[in-house]
């Protein structure tokens, strides 16, 4: 049963409170709007890949399960960080729900990034669960232990910070737009987010001054999302080191703090009175 | 159950009947596919498919790898003999040397592929065969094996000197087994012998994961102890005939001579290939042949 607390209580109890208790009923409604059910789906095509690639792959079952496997944890995770994180401002708004929030003594910066804390702990269950699926489906192809079990975690994690950086971008532009145009924002910078490399050797290769300028700009601007791509690595049994793990940790930190705090400021300016 | 929900329930069901119905009448009058279709050229180009893969490149390169599995299937099941795996250029392969390409560009790590290409491609494109498997050593140097496998098919081109060189680069990798050592000499010495190529499939059947590949080297194995058998028949025909001054018109008369090297024989004192069919007397020469049904010539 939801907690009954006063404005005066709201105030007092302090900032981190008042996001946690956004976070939580931000995962609760993703729960209830059977966000969850995704699981099923993937469950569903981990079994059956487990039962029958190893007719197909040629004696490569358990690279295809971990491909498999982590490939859907990456899509899967990517609909729901869009499609959800969309929603989470705009929902509030098309109710008129947030007029009664934002009557209480709740900040716009806490309102979102509680709102990005809960889906994020959405997709933490869902991750967490993807990864034991995969495990699962790993002792059922090896028929035991397989070394595999314990290197995909570390991808799993990377996967997760990608997830994290794409649910704030989804936020930042759901924050000033359409759902249907952030989420076509959203994947667009998802697919850039994976070319760059590309914008790299452009920028480097370009004759004129001011392409050079404007693809190093955007190589530098747009998250690069190519770092967290350790999926098929993880396959050949390779981990990331712990200093790569830390410094991507570290750029999607400061990069999702810059998408906050600039859907914050965005946010701020909207008027809801 | 209202009228509604059992009038709604039953057009369900039969429309469903209906579609089943449908949809085998239309593949009853379906044209026959295109036999070329199959082998259209593929639409991407590998670094083109490793560049739009998006992360999921390790997934796209299993599909690919399975995909020219399903083909060299295909093709195999398609024509009625059985054709071994490295004998496959009648099966106009034209896709698999690209199908490999991209599965490897699109993962270098991938050793099998590269393994693949070693045996099945070079009856088809050698150079794509070199080609593919140099890459392989490129993205892999430390994986020996795919040195074993380039040398095999510089072992099959008879260009010995290099097979011993690649040998040689592999088995200074650590870890790499003592007997890439001993192949770097023996490709040098007696590359073109039937030592060096029953060390080669030897290995190769040791070695290798998937069960086509082995499959092939234990045939070739049987083949090297065939031909072993038959030179020392030969051998023992032409002893018979120096003695007797002809050559033996049936098995059965040099039968002390083959219980004397243990040779297997059947009820009619014929010897055995190691596939158990028994070995043909060409009548008034010192020749032996293989039966014509033998596994030996599969």
């Amino acid at each position: 049963m939801a907690e009954t607390v006063t404005p005066i209580e709201i105030t007092k109890r302090g900032t981190l409170w008042r996001i946690a208790a956004i976070a939580r009923n931000a995962f609760r409604e993703a729960v209830r709007d059977r966000v969850l059910y995704n699981l099923v789906i993937f469950v569903l095509l981990l079994t059956a890949a487990a039962i029958f690639i190893g007719e197909l792959s040629g004696g490569q079952e358990r690279k295809i399960i971990v491909d498999l496997g982590l490939s859907a944890m990456l899509l899967f995770g990517v609909f729901i960080a869009i499609f959800v994180g969309v929603g989470l401002v705009y929902k509030e708004i098309e109710r008129r729900t947030i007029y009664a929030i934002f009557s209480k003594p709740v900040g716009r910066g806490e309102f979102l990034v509680g709102k990005y804390l809960g889906l994020c702990l959405t997709l933490l269950v869902n991750v967490v669960v993807m990864g034991l699926g995969v495990s699962l489906a790993l002792v059922y192809v090896s028929k035991g232990w397989d070394p595999l079990i314990v290197t995909i975690w570390p991808a799993v994690l990377m996967i997760y910070m990608e997830l994290m950086l794409i649910t704030a971008l989804a936020l930042l532009f759901s924050s000033f737009s359409s759902p249907a145009l952030s989420a076509l924002l959203t994947f667009c910078v998802f697919i850039i987010g994976h070319f760059s490399a590309v914008l790299k050797n452009l920028a480097a290769s370009l004759g004129s001054t001011g392409a050079r300028w404007l693809f190093g700009a955007l190589y530098y601007l747009l998250p690069n999302l190519a770092n967290y791509s350790f999926i098929t690595p993880a396959a050949h049994g390779r981990a990331p080191g712990t200093m790569f793990v830390l410094t991507t940790a570290l750029y999607a930190v400061v990069y999702i703090t810059i998408i906050l705090s600039a859907a914050t400021l965005v946010f701020s300016r909207r008027n809801f009175k | 159950m209202n009228r509604q929900t059992l009038f709604l329930s039953l057009i369900l069901i039969a429309g469903l009947g209906v579609t089943i119905l449908l949809a085998r009448t239309i593949d009853a009058h379906r044209p026959a596919p295109d036999p070329n279709a199959i082998d259209e050229s593929l639409y991407l180009t590998p670094t083109t498919a490793r560049r739009m893969s998006l992360g999921f490149n390790g997934l796209a390169a299993d599909w690919y790898w399975m995909r020219s599995l399903q083909y060299v299937g295909r093709k195999i099941i398609s024509v009625p003999e059985d054709v071994p795996i490295d004998d496959l250029g009648q099966l106009n392969l034209k896709l698999l040397a690209p199908m490999l390409d991209t599965a490897t560009t699109l993962d270098p790590n991938f050793l099998d592929p590269y393994e693949y290409a070693a045996v099945v491609l070079p009856a088809i494109d050698v150079e794509q065969a070199i080609r593919i498997t140099a890459k392989g050593i490129e993205a892999n140097p430390t994986a020996w094996r795919l040195y074993h496998q380039l040398g095999y098919i510089h072992w099959q081109l008879k260009d010995y000197k290099t097979a011993s060189e690649i040998y040689r680069r592999g088995a200074e990798i650590p870890g790499a087994p003592p007997w890439m050592t001993a192949m770097t000499a023996k490709m040098a010495a007696d590359g073109g012998s039937r030592t060096t190529g029953r060390e080669i499939y030897t290995h190769m059947f040791e070695q290798s994961a998937d069960e086509k590949v082995k499959d092939m080297a234990r045939r070739r194995l049987i083949q090297l102890d065939s031909l072993d058998q038959r030179d020392g028949l030969r051998k023992l025909l032409t002893g018979y005939e120096t003695r007797v001054g002809r050559c033996p018109a049936t098995w059965r008369e040099i039968q002390h001579l083959l219980r004397a090297v243990s040779a297997p024989v059947d009820r009619m004192g014929s010897p055995l290939d190691p596939t158990g069919a028994p070995y043909q007397l060409q009548a008034g020469k010192c020749e032996v042949d293989l039966d014509p049904k033998s596994e030996v010539l599969r």
